[in-house]
Parts: C-alpha cells; sequence; structure tokens
C-alpha cells in the first residue's frame, strides 16, 4: 500500500514543476500559459469586484438610492419600460445587425446605421429641451391618460420617451464606432471596458452628487432621474474579462479548469469587499439609507477596481477559432433570424428561461430576509452574506469531477429540484413561523446556504453549456449571434409578460409601492414573500422538462471546435494569399 | 451510470481529427448535429419570411398589449360585497387632492377644459354605497390633501391610508355610525382608538395657526413647536392603531394614561425636515397625562391644562406591539411602565446612533418592573435599541426597578 503523504508530496511537486515549466508557454495541446492562470485572478478579481459594487447603483426599485432618496412609486418603473418597449424592439433589429457582425457592415449600411441614430440623438434632445405634450389638447383622453399614469404627467412621459430615443441612438453610435477600433485589437468581449471606464467613473460620482433626488414633484423627479440613469448606463462596466474567460481556450477542459479554479478564486477579492463594504456603510449613521453611501463609498469603491481592472485588462486573452475579421461570414439580416432558429439548444435554453419567468417581478428574498427581518447592516450583515456565499466555493472547486462524472442534463435537473424543494422551506417557514424571527430566520438562512451550495457547479455547468450553444451556433453560421438569439425573447414575450402581470398586482396588492418600508410589517412582508415564491416553485419544477432534451455532448462539442479550427486555418491562408492585412482571428 | 449518460459525459480532452477539404469548411456537417448554412442566400424562404414576420408581430402586439395591461389601473377600484361595496384601490389621476368615498365613483372628464387641474369631477353613484376600506387602498399616495369619509363607511382597515405623503386632514361625516374625525385626525367613533393621523397634518396646522412656512428643526420656534408639532392623544383613547401615527413629523407626543395598546408601527419613524435637502428624526419626547377631567383638545396649550404629566409611557399601558416606536432617533428617554405585558419585536429599534463616539438617543431602557418580574413579560425578539460596539452591535442595557424621572 503507498504512502498517502508521499503521494501527496510527489503531486505537489509534480504540480510545481508543471507550473514552473509551463509558467510563460502552454503546455502541448493546452492554450493557457500559467501565468495567465494569475492574470485571470487578478483581472476577473478587480472587474468583478467592480462590476459587482455598480449592483449598489440603478434605476430600479430595489436600489438603495431610489428606496431611501428618490423614492419612486413601483408601478413607475414598469410604466417606463413600457415607454420604452416600442423603440427597444425597433433599435434591436439594428443592434443585433451590428453587434454579430462584429461592427463591421458594408460602408453603405454603416452610414445609413449611422444616420438614423444621429436623428434619434436629435429627437431625444429637443424633447428634452422642449415639452411636446403641449400640442395636444391637456382634457383629450390621450393626456389624461398619461397624467394618470403612476409617478408620471404627459409632460414626463414625453421626456421619458425622448430621453431613450436619445440614449438609443447614443449607445448605437458609439457601438459601432469602439467595435471597429477596439474589436480586432481587444477582442469582442473586454474591448468596451476601454472606451467605457473612464466616463462611467464620472457619472458613479454624479449620480451620487446630483441631488436630483430633492426634486419635490415625483413627476419631474422621475423623468430627470431617468435621463440622468440612462446617460449613466451608456457606459458599461460589465463582468467582460469573466465573460472572455468562457472564450479562453479552444480545449474544454482546460476551459473549465480556468473557470473552476482562477476564476473562482478571483472572487475572494469581491468576498472580503462584501465584509467590509457593508461594514463601512453600517458605521454612517442612517446605514443604508445613508447618502454618504453613494457619494463616497461607492465611488471611491468602484474606481479603485476599475483602475486594477485596467491595469491587468491587456493580459488576458480569448481564444475562439475564428477567421480574421477580414475573412469573417458576413452576417444579413435573415441570416441571423434563421441562423439562431436553427439552433435547438437555444430553444431549450428559451423554453427554460420562459418557465423561469413564472418568477419575474418578485422581490430579492435574500435582501429582504436580511434588511427587514433581521434588520441587518454593519459586519453582521457582512458576515451572513459572506457565509452562505462561501457555501458555493468548496462545490465550485470540485466543478471539474462534477462536469465529468454526471451529465449536464443531470446537473441541471438537479438543480432545478433542489431550488423548487428550497424555496417551498422557506414559503413554509414564512408562512407558519414568521413572527418568530430567530426560528424563521435560522430555517431560511440553513436552506439558503444549502441553496448556494447546490447552486455553484449547475452555475459552471450553466455557464458551460451557453460557450457550448455559442460554439455550436459559430459552426451553423459561421458567427456566434449572441444578440440575433434575443429574438427568441421576442417570441416568448407574451407569455412572460402576461405572467409578469401576476406577481406586481399581488405585490401592490399586499401593500408593496414606493415606500418599502411596508415590508416592516409582519403581515405585508409574509405575503409579498412567500405568494410570489410559492409561484416561482412550480416554475422550477417545470423546468426540469426541457433539459431532458439536452444531447450536445462532448463528443460533438470537440468536432466543433475542430471544424472552426479548420476553417480559421483556412481563411487565414486565404487571406495571405490574397495579400489582406488580416487582424483579429485566432486558429487555435 | 447509464450507457446514455457516458455517452453524454464523454471525456471532453477526447482527441477528434476531421479531415475537411478547403472548399468544404462552410458546409462540412458534424454527424448527429444539424448542417450550417453560411454565405448562402435565404432562397425559398419567401413564405417561411412572410410566417416569420407574422409571427413577430403578432408576439410583439400581445406583449405590448399585457404590458400596458401591467400598468393600466382604474382610478377607483371595488370589490362588491354582500351588502355594498369595498374601495380596494385608489390610483390617483394626478390631480385628485380632495377625496370623498361615501359611494362607488368615477372621474368624468370635461374635454372643453384645458386645465388638467380642474378639468374633471369625480361623480358618485348613489345606489352603490361604499361600507369598507380595504388595506392599502390608498398607497404612498403623493397628491391627495383632503379624505371625506361618508356616512355609508363602516368599516376601515388600520392600513387603508398607508404613507399618503400629502394627505392633511380627514372629515368624517358626522352621521358615520364608527368613525369620527377630530381637527382632521381620524378615530374610531367612541373615541377610542387613532385610527391615523395624516402624514402632512402639519400643513393644515400651519394653515390654521397662520404659519406661512415650515421651520426647519433647529429653527423651530418654542411656540411653533407647541401648535404644529405636538400632539395631544385625546383622554379616551385606548389604542393607538397600525400605522397610526407613522412618517408625522410629531416631536412633542404626549399619552393619556388609560391607552392599554400602542400597536404596531404606531409611532414608527417620525421626522421632519432638517434643512430644505433632508429629512431627521423629529419625536423628542413621550409624556403621558393623567387627568380628572377628559381631554378631548388635541392642540396642546400648557401642561396645566392636562392635569398630571409624567416623562414616560402611561401607567396603564400593556401592550407595545412590533415596530410600534422603532427609527425614532431623537427620542431622549424611556420609561416603560410595569403594566407592560407584551413589547412585539423591534419595538425600540433604531432609537439610538453613535455619534463622534457618544451615545445619542434612547442609550438606557429604564423599566418599572424588577428583572424577575420583566421575564414575565412577553418579549419580541431585538426589541431593544442597538447601538454600534467594536464592529457588532450590542443592545442597550435595561435597568430594572427604575424610578420615572421627574
Amino acid at each position: 500500500m503507498s504512502n498517502p503523504v508521499a503521494g501527496l508530496a510527489g503531486k505537489a511537486k509534480w504540480l510545481f514543476t508543471e507550473i514552473k515549466t509551463h509558467w510563460n508557454t502552454p503546455a502541448e495541446g493546452k492554450y493557457v500559459p500559467y501565468k495567465e492562470y494569475k492574470d485571470v485572478v487578478l483581472a476577473v478579481g478587480s472587474n468583478y469586484t467592480g462590476s459587482k459594487v455598480l449592483e449598489y447603483v440603478g434605476f430600479w426599485a430595489t436600489c438603495y438610492l431610489i428606496m431611501y432618496h428618490y423614492k419612486l412609486p413601483y408601478l413607475t418603473f414598469s410604466v417606463i419600460g413600457i415607454l420604452n418597449m416600442p423603440l427597444g424592439y425597433i433599435s434591436a433589429l439594428i443592434w443585433w445587425l451590428v453587434c454579430d457582425n462584429l461592427g463591421f457592415m458594408p460602408k453603405k449600411t454603416e452610414k445609413k446605421i449611422y444616420l438614423v441614430y444621429g436623428l434619434m440623438m436629435l429627437f431625444g434632445i429637443s424633447t428634452i429641451l422642449f415639452d411636446y405634450s403641449l400640442l395636444f389638447n391637456q382634457a383629450s383622453p390621450f393626456i389624461t391618460y398619461l397624467n394618470g399614469l403612476e409617478g408620471l404627467s404627459a409632460t414626463a412621459c414625453f421626456k421619458t420617451f425622448g430621453t431613450h430615443f436619445l440614449y438609443t441612438g447614443w449607445v448605437g453610435a458609439r457601438n459601432i464606432f469602439w467595435r471597429k477600433k477596439l474589436v480586432p485589437k481587444y477582442g469582442r468581449y473586454k474591448y468596451s471596458l476601454y472606451c467605457d471606464v473612464v466616463p462611467k467613473c464620472i457619472m458613479v460620482i454624479l449620480v451620487g452628487w446630483l441631488p436630483v433626488y430633492n426634486i419635490p414633484d415625483v413627476a419631474t423627479r422621475v423623468w430627470v432621474a431617468n435621463l440622468m440613469f440612462a446617460t449613466y448606463n451608456v457606459f458599461g462596466f460589465a463582468n467582460n474579462m469573466e465573460t472572455c474567460t468562457k472564450s479562453i481556450s479552444p480545449n474544454l477542459q482546460e476551459r473549465i479548469l480556468v473557470r473552476s479554479y482562477p476564476v473562482k478564486l478571483s472572487h475572494i477579492f469581491h468576498s472580503v469587499l462584501s465584509i467590509f463594504l457593508p461594514a463601512i456603510i453600517g458605521a454612517l449613521r442612517h446605514g443604508w439609507a445613508d447618502i454618504n453611501m453613494y457619494r463616497f463609498v461607492i465611488p471611491i469603491t468602484f474606481i479603485a477596481s476599475a483602475a486594477f481592472t485596467m491595469y491587468f485588462a491587456g493580459r488576458i486573452q480569448e481564444r475562439i477559432p475564428q477567421p480574421p475579421v477580414e475573412k469573417k461570414a458576413q452576417i444579413k439580416f435573415w441570416d441571423g433570424m434563421f441562423g439562431v432558429l436553427k439552433n435547438k439548444y437555444l430553444l431549450i435554453n428559451t423554453v427554460v428561461g420562459l418557465i423561469d419567468s413564472l418568477g419575474n417581478g418578485m422581490l430579492p428574498l435574500a435582501t429582504i430576509l436580511y434588511l427587514f427581518t433581521f434588520r441587518l447592516e454593519g459586519l453582521p450583515y457582512s458576515l451572513i452574506v459572506a457565509l452562505i456565499s462561501f457555501a458555493g466555493t468548496p462545490p465550485d472547486f470540485l466543478s471539474p469531477y462534477f462536469l465529468k462524472r454526471f451529465s449536464y442534463k443531470q446537473i441541471m435537473i438537479f438543480y432545478q429540484v433542489t431550488r423548487g424543494l428550497g424555496n417551498l422551506i422557506i414559503a413554509l417557514a414564512m408562512w407558519f413561523t414568521g413572527e418568530n424571527l430567530m426560528l424563521c430566520g435560522t430555517i431560511c438562512v440553513v436552506v439558503l446556504f444549502f441553496m448556494e451550495m447546490t447552486k455553484t457547479v449547475p452555475t459552471t455547468a450553466g455557464h458551460d453549456m451557453n460557450v457550448r450553444i455559442g460554439d455550436y451556433q459559430m459552426y451553423l453560421s459561421g458567427e456566434r449571434l449572441e444578440s440575433f438569439a434575443g429574438v427568441f425573447g421576442w417570441f416568448t414575450g407574451p407569455i412572460t409578460s402576461f405572467v409578469g402581470l401576476i406577481i406586481p398586482l399581488l405585490l401592490l396588492k399586499y401593500g408593496y409601492n414606493s415606500n418599502m418600508e411596508v415590508l416592516f410589517i409582519d403581515s405585508a412582508r409574509r405575503n409579498i414573500i412567500v405568494i410570489p415564491i410559492l409561484v416561482d416553485v412550480i416554475g422550477f419544477f417545470l423546468m426540469t422538462i426541457p433539459y431532458l432534451f439536452w444531447d450536445y455532448d462532448s463528443k460533438k462539442q470537440n468536432m466543433v471546435m475542430e471544424v472552426l479550427k479548420r476553417r480559421a486555418e483556412v481563411t487565414e491562408k486565404q487571406a495571405k494569399e490574397e495579400g489582406i492585412a488580416a487582424s483579429g482571428g485566432y486558429l487555435g | 451510470m447509464s450507457k446514455k449518460n457516458k455517452e453524454n459525459t464523454a471525456p471532453a480532452t477526447e482527441e477528434i481529427h476531421l479531415d475537411i477539404p478547403e472548399d468544404e469548411i462552410w458546409t462540412y456537417q458534424v454527424p448527429g448535429l444539424a448542417a450550417p448554412h453560411i454565405n448562402k442566400p435565404y432562397k425559398n424562404f419567401t413564405l417561411k419570411k412572410i410566417i416569420f414576420t407574422l409571427v413577430i408581430l403578432v408576439a410583439v402586439s400581445l406583449s405590448m398589449y399585457f404590458s400596458v395591461r401591467t400598468v393600466q389601473r382604474e382610478t377607483f377600484e371595488y370589490k362588491q360585497t354582500e351588502t355594498g361595496y369595498q374601495l380596494e384601490k385608489f390610483s390617483n389621476t394626478g390631480y385628485i387632492t380632495e377625496l370623498e368615498i361615501n359611494s362607488v365613483s368615477e372621474v368624468v372628464y370635461d374635454r372643453e377644459n384645458e386645465d388638467v387641474t380642474s378639468n374633471f369631477e369625480v361623480v358618485g353613484d348613489e345606489t352603490k354605497p361604499v361600507e369598507s376600506i380595504g388595506p392599502y387602498a390608498l398607497n404612498c399616495d403623493g397628491t391627495v390633501k383632503v379624505i371625506k369619509i361618508g356616512a355609508n363607511v363602516k368599516e376601515i382597515d388600520s392600513k387603508s391610508f398607508y404613507s399618503c405623503w400629502a394627505l392633511e386632514r380627514f372629515e368624517v361625516d358626522g352621521n358615520n355610525p364608527n368613525y369620527c374625525d377630530v381637527d382632521g385626525v381620524l378615530y374610531s367613533k367612541d373615541m377610542k382608538t387613532v385610527i391615523n393621523y395624516p402624514c402632512n397634518h402639519d400643513q393644515y396646522l400651519r394653515e390654521k395657526y397662520g404659519y406661512e412656512a415650515e421651520q426647519f428643526r433647529a429653527d423651530a420656534t418654542e411656540q411653533y413647536i407647541k401648535d404644529i408639532q405636538t400632539y395631544v392623544v385625546p383622554s379616551t383613547v385606548e389604542t393607538l392603531g397600525e400605522t397610526a401615527l407613522a412618517y408625522t413629523n410629531i416631536r412633542v407626543l404626549y399619552l393619556p394614561e388609560g391607552l392599554k395598546v400602542c400597536d404596531k408601527l404606531s409611532v414608527f419613524k417620525l421626522h421632519e425636515p432638517k434643512d430644505a435637502y433632508g429629512n431627521t428624526p423629529s419625536l423628542d419626547n413621550i409624556y403621558s397625562y393623567k387627568s380628572a377631567e377628559p381631554v378631548t383638545d388635541t392642540h396642546f396649550t400648557d401642561e396645566s391644562a392636562l392635569g398630571e404629566v409624567y416623562l414616560s409611557l402611561p401607567e396603564g399601558l400593556e401592550i407595545i406591539e412590533s415596530d410600534a416606536f422603532s427609527y425614532n432617533q431623537e427620542l431622549q428617554y424611556l420609561y416603560i411602565p410595569a403594566s407592560v405585558k407584551h413589547i412585539g419585536h423591534h419595538a425600540f429599534w433604531d432609537c439610538i446612533y453613535k455619534q463622534d463616539g457618544e451615545l445619542k438617543g434612547v442609550s438606557v431602557i429604564n423599566a418599572a418592573a424588577d428583572e424577575e418580574a420583566f421575564k414575565a413579560v412577553e418579549q419580541g425578539d431585538q426589541w431593544r435599541p442597538q447601538y454600534d460596539y467594536l464592529l457588532f452591535k450590542k443592545n442597550v442595557e435595561v435597568t430594572y426597578g427604575a424610578q420615572r424621572a421627574e
């Protein structure tokens, strides 16, 4: 029988030699040197932390800034969503075309799109400068209807409508301009960080310091806040580096390894911050309700994270086998539409998403539990959040094992069943033991802990499934068509919006509106939380069904990757023969 | 593991080599997967394109229809009951400042009048009496200033008028069998329960007592505090209803000895403007009074009019429900009489804070009962305020068997 200590020491020695040997150059059959693993930890860590900090800032009902300072009616956000909806549908078509061609379109098409975006911006600016509602009879049914919308007036409606035009035009024009300039150099996933980071930092500061929330008239406050947040949203700072790591290697095993270890390890920065940040906020006189949180704490934290992100961003590469930009497949409108419809696995995801919409409009359970049941703030809040977040870490390190041992189908079905059971127990605990805070809270926290534990492996599997879907789409259509895939949302829209009617109406009935403090009333909190959870539980069990049809295995994926590599190889060779400057390609 | 599962979990590192000729790179079909369609026009797809477009148009139209339905609210929503109607929900048109609740109503517009503030009328149907007002019927309304309650209304939920920020006063029909108002505050007819002290009642009081503008906390004169920010709860009152005084700007509160119940959130988060830009907690002191004569005037003139006055919750108080006095950081002194039998969770939550290392607010709870007797009181979780201590929170101490402050 071999000595386990000696075996362990041998493994450690092998690992050390392996890392040392392949620190700068990857091993045979692999693509990522270990030095880049280190950079992934730092780049993803800072980017993830920054993007998480931004979750405190947004134009939505549960943002503390909106909740405690702006005090906008809950339904107003739905109204604004509807005002923006028609333009959203039209602009999406242009947006998809631009994005799925990586910004590279025929000159004539590009000029036309720029013109459309320019006109949109002009119209948007004009609505902000002038009050278009005055063009209508103030006693007409149209104007009286607009005046009756929750939190808005006819004037505010027109300005909100125009703001979306300004936003769409501005974002659209920037999208073409910066993609063309930066995608060949930085790749498709992280390019936006380079053009957005500085204005984003400025906007984060302005959101905290502009005293828009002091505008007394609610309708004026709504449209000015909408304009401010629209400008804030023009500049992104998403979790781009982590997205980049999803395509860090054409080797499936290596991809999972990167996502399971360095990426997971990188989240430690956020875990540490999520202990300190609430503790710092808790030390402010009014805790979460203190405006200094938005004036100092959030901007300082975000700017520091952004600076680190930009320092390390250049060291991470995406490695999707693809032809050079000059030789890539041109995606026309119908190519995009029919291309995504051919992808059976996108359809499975769509059906899952459709069923998941049963929970649309629900309030975040954990937040309500911590803030309104336990009244947590400061370090105790941080510790409980950290404890629950940590629950997912150990299983995640075992992700490569679970992903080898079980099929994606099994993992995702297990995931949905555990979600369903966990939420059911929480609902029962809140219903029957709601006023006994300690008992109810303890049950909920224990269940949340187990749900978090059983969540991380399926999450990794889910991410990899999505990357595989993208690879398969690239095999089918010559591009990943991540944007055109949005058309599935159009098909399911009627059902999701119908279902989305239910929970907001229930919440309103039980007292939820612009004053979230209604959640301090036990009966209101119980109804507002439990009823939507029960609706959601049904969804979790139903969501197991579509996964029964998932049959995209690793063998198929490997063959798809071979096809992609061959295409990249041949097209680059052709480009060289034709004397074309080839950029942005990757052979794999 | 079944054979099928083994297939699904085939090694991700499996070596595969496909021999794809250069001219087939865009058309090569992987076995078991659909064939690629790249750089080829979609010919003979006209019918499919038409069907696709139609389906999309229908789907988008339905989405928009359902979404509009989400936000479309009738101004008045009623539920028919066995004997009449219940007002379930009122959604302001944006300009209704006076609301009468007595019969089923609707808004009728005068299309000739272009003034949006006056081009409508609320018309009631006398044949359809409104007998009850449901919970959260008016919720977070920022426009209604006056609510007139008619004679038909027999039942009002304690949370019917939750956080109506602009509400200045109630007017209750004298013939109403169950409710009445005194100087704009809503009570049960027998004056035993305070149902609702309007959030913006101070505006009404300012107009009544001739103050032109609101006085900020630090600048408020003694007379202003007496006239506008002091509320004498009538001596008949036995219950402060759920959310009864929540969010008002009362600074000094006089409770009658005879009050038995402070219901949930009854004195929750009283606050006032600190300056033009922000609010600050307002409630400074809670006094109790014992008067030989009935006290019906809620306007404070002089302590002598109230008989014996002491700084404490009233003797005889039995129930302090959850969050009854929470989020009142300016409250300086708290004395719990021996009569209290139940204290709900978070009853005095956040009535303390730390500033420059010094504790401010309720830094100690004085209880009349001794420690043994106090154990008999039903105590909800975290009923005591907590303050920052090192990196955690610490409960405020209770001084048992305490003497009331003079």
